[in-house]
């Protein structure tokens, strides 16, 4: 969810099958979080910050907008 | 339900607090006395050390069956905002025992209705956290 207006979405999921299934509790100690967070972040209900969200992108190997969308018109809608 | 460490922590603070002082004003709140009698401080104090022993107590079990300890952005952010609501509650009480202190004799109704507003401020700080680290931020 996003704080001015818009919706940040995310393919953490999809990225997460395609690394071999990994867990949310593995990709949370990767990342630095509590798997907590993690879930709550690939539901759209949390924003993380610039930092997490880069080193979420590094631990799957690609750029920041891959993992992260932001989608100012579907929230005017 | 899979709860983390620290939302453990905070339902055992929040239910020994709640438990604590709720016993604690069922039992003093009836005497409404003039001024604090020196048998109410005493139960005070017992409040306070029964308080702090459930939760240490408390702790040292949840530790030793989470493994999963830490805590990050989204916790501390969490609990700043925890705060931030459980200040409202407890300004609102040192407004309401000030007008309490002036308007009355005595010091049993301002000092319980300013121990009754802080401990309804670690409730709603509490609360709030968990309320927030249930349904996301």
């Amino acid at each position: 969810m996003g704080k001015g207006g818009g919706l940040i979405t995310n393919e953490i999921r999809a990225l997460r099958f395609h690394q071999g299934e990994m867990t949310q509790q593995e990709l949370a100690d990767r990342v630095g979080v509590t798997r907590q967070t993690i879930n709550v972040i690939e539901g759209n209900k949390y924003s993380p910050s610039l930092e997490v969200a880069f080193r979420i992108a590094r631990v799957f190997g690609v750029s920041l907008e891959r993992v992260f969308q932001y989608r100012e018109e579907a929230a005017r809608r | 339900m899979n709860l983390s460490f620290q939302e453990k922590s905070l339902w055992l603070m929040f239910a020994s607090l709640f438990g604590v002082f709720g016993f604690y004003f069922v039992t003093v709140l009836p005497a409404d006395t003039v001024d604090v009698q020196p048998q109410q401080v005493v139960f005070f104090v017992l409040a306070v050390v029964v308080l702090v022993i459930m939760a240490i107590i408390g702790h040292v079990v949840i530790a030793l069956v989470d493994r999963h300890r830490e805590t990050d952005e989204r916790d501390r952010l969490i609990a700043l905002k925890g705060v931030r609501n459980g200040s409202y509650v407890l300004a609102t009480g040192v407004f309401l025992a000030l007008c309490v202190a002036m308007l009355t004799k005595g010091n049993f109704m301002f000092t319980h209705l300013l121990l009754g507003f802080w401990v309804l401020a670690q409730l709603v700080e509490i609360g709030s956290q968990l309320f927030l680290l249930r349904r996301g931020m």
